[in-house]
């Protein structure tokens, strides 16, 4: 089971925004009007066989259709296949919308970071703070020649938008803006990883508390496969080995163990199970601190025991 | 008569024990009763929805304080309103009639005569403010919660039928703040699961929560707020004296809870319903099981309830129904 059932949506439209980068439009097809969504949500979509998390570019408020942009990435066969064999008619199965990245209603004003195809929640956040008439200002890292969306950027956030072609201008832009808000700011970061520690590291060093910041990981860091260890579900008295290379979530769907879940990747949140006993080596993006040092939940698709057990409430 | 045929009763048949717990199912799905059936839609209109409604627009003319909207949640206003316009289609489709052209919205609720066309996020196209507005065309209290930093905070609402608190005293806490005074919620962790759950919660799902306890005013009147304690704080020691325990008004709370889908608010609205002991007496599944889960109430709860001085009172009428109606 994951989050919500798939549902295909048409192919209503194809556009080459940049080299690498297609954008997807998508309608009910059956011409019904799809679910307004948060800013900042994101679609899973299947495609070549792959499920993979894409944010949607619009405000949400009432959409049209739900827009996607996509870069190949190398030896990605999801959006391989969305490159090469998608087309205008086709139906694709996707998931969601769901919300890991929201705008901060309570925030007094907010400062977007887009980095690469790291602009497309940063495009969705900033449509609606236009349509709400909330404070926004835009920091956009690209390569030259390579930014996605940057007329509609430029277009939408005018006066208020810093560009930062290139890592060092980016860098620059950040030690800048981010020394320069007034209190009440909201920042929310979405880019590869090296720019979101970038992100982190600057606002911390400029005084930022940790929750006015939000970052969106488009590219999870990858994970040691870990030790293997047990897991004993206490409702069931099922015992589960998890092997090393194998997730408590995979270990757990192939026994027949029901746990909802969506990205796999320790970002949604969908697959936190209660934890009975036992330490967690905790590997996700969602738990915070002290929810860590609880040692009373989990997130199942990328923590592992910390010693050879645990024992769960299942 | 009072309309039990729509009552959600409170308790599962065959329970007859009551403890706080976070007891959340799936909404809309019908449930059947001795009485009745309730709960196929997040809506139920009742059978005196324009008084009600009536009712509702004098009590915010007299003390417009029952709307608190803190500056922040204007956009979840309108999150809420559309959801809740949706809500009403839903259950009548006959008589609610929205469309909409990319943000302009057109909506007819037949029921009260009201037609408008609105701009969604442009207060200057409706009457009053987007949660009054609304507000005054469904039954339920309308609140919201913010899911901030961790915690859950309270942070708009529109509440005419508070049960002895006040929206105004309440606005801008947190939910573990909130539940502070409510024996064995946050000791037990029940607080710290509601609010897990409901961070849990995502726009695509609508849960639902029953509560219950005895209302403060014998009589069907829904409004018990601290702010109108003066006139009714008297009734129920009157009553007590009198023993007049048919009169006695068993108060259900039905609450929806979902993930508003523009702002991620979560909503916390709640439908309330009054039945009066007289007429549950009637009914023997309900008469015997309110009796079981009230004398096995815990002495802490029964006094957070505030039914700890009658209780035993309750038992003896309702057991006392059941004797003579097998006489």
């Amino acid at each position: 089971m994951s989050g919500s059932p798939a549902v295909c949506l048409r192919v209503a439209q194809i556009d080459q925004v940049t080299a690498g980068v297609r954008q997807i439009v998508l309608q009910d097809p059956d011409g019904r009007r799809l679910p307004g969504y948060a800013p900042g949500s994101h679609l899973t979509v299947t495609a070549g066989g792959k499920r993979n998390a894409y944010s949607l570019t619009g405000s949400g408020i009432a959409p049209d259709d739900y827009r996607i942009s996509v870069l190949r990435t190398r030896g990605g066969e999801g959006s391989g296949w969305l490159h090469d064999s998608l087309r205008v008619g086709d139906l694709l199965p996707v998931e969601g919308p769901r919300s890991a990245f929201p705008f901060e209603l309570a925030s007094t004003r907010s400062l977007l970071v887009a980095a690469g195809i790291g602009v497309t929640p940063i495009l969705s956040h900033l449509r609606a703070a236009r349509i709400w008439g909330r404070p926004v200002e835009v920091v956009y890292g690209y390569r030259p020649g390579a930014a996605a969306h940057l007329d509609e950027v430029r277009e939408l956030a005018g006066p208020d938008l810093v560009e930062a072609p290139g890592r060092a201008a980016l860098a620059q832009a950040l030690l800048e803006r981010l020394a320069c808000q007034p209190w009440g700011t909201h920042a929310y970061a979405c880019g590869p990883t090296a720019v979101l520690e970038l992100f982190t590291a600057t606002a911390r060093d400029a005084g930022w508390p940790p929750v006015r910041l939000h970052v969106e990981h488009f590219q999870a860091p990858e994970l040691a496969p870990g030790r293997p260890f047990a897991a004993l579900l206490r409702r069931t008295g099922v015992q589960l080995a998890v092997p090393s290379g194998t997730s408590l979530l995979e270990a757990a769907l192939d026994a027949g163990v029901d746990v909802p879940n969506l990205c796999r990747r320790g970002v949604c949140g969908q697959c936190l199970v209660p934890v009975a006993g036992g330490r967690v080596d905790h590997r996700d993006l969602v738990l915070d601190e002290t929810e860590r040092q609880a040692h009373t939940s989990m997130l199942a698709c990328v923590s592992r025991a910390a010693d050879d057990h645990l024992e769960l409430d299942l | 008569m009072s309309d039990l045929s729509r009552l959600p009763w409170p308790f599962a048949p065959g329970e007859t024990t009551f403890r706080y717990a976070v007891n959340v199912e799936p909404a809309r799905r019908r449930i059947e009763t001795p009485a009745g059936h309730w709960g196929e839609h997040v809506i139920d209109l009742g059978d005196d929805y324009l008084e009600q409604m009536s009712l509702r627009r004098e009590l915010l003319a007299r003390d417009p304080g029952r709307r608190q909207v803190l500056p922040h949640m204007e956009p979840a206003c309108w999150d809420m309103l559309l959801f809740l316009l949706r809500e009403l289609v839903a259950t009548r489709p006959d008589a609610m009639h929205l469309s909409a052209e990319g943000r302009a919205f057109h909506w007819r609720n037949d029921l009260l005569g009201i037609e408008q066309a609105f701009v969604l996020g442009d207060a200057t196209t409706l009457p009053t403010d987007p949660l009054t507005w609304i507000g005054c065309q469904v039954p339920d209290d309308v609140l919201m919660v913010s899911d901030r930093g961790g915690r859950l905070w309270f942070d708009a609402a529109l509440v005419t039928w508070a049960a002895a608190w006040s929206v105004k005293f309440d606005v801008g806490m947190h939910l573990d703040e909130i539940h502070g005074p409510v024996p064995r919620l946050n000791e037990q962790g029940v607080t710290s699961r509601a609010t897990r759950f409901m961070r849990s919660l995502t726009s695509d799902v609508v849960y639902r929560r029953v509560n219950w306890t005895f209302s403060a005013h014998g009589s069907p009147r829904r409004d018990i707020s601290l702010e109108t304690k003066p006139d009714w704080d008297a009734d129920i020691p009157r009553l007590i004296r009198d023993g007049d325990w048919p009169r006695l008004q068993l108060r259900i709370e039905l609450e929806h809870l979902t993930r508003l889908p523009l702002t991620g608010t979560l909503t916390f609205n709640i439908r309330t319903y009054m039945a009066p002991l007289g007429e549950i007496a009637l009914i023997p599944e309900w008469r015997d099981q309110l009796a079981a889960v009230v004398a096995e109430l815990p002495e802490d709860i029964a006094g957070y309830k505030g039914i700890a001085p009658y209780r035993d009172d309750v038992v003896a009428y309702l057991t006392g129904a059941a004797r003579s109606a097998v006489a």
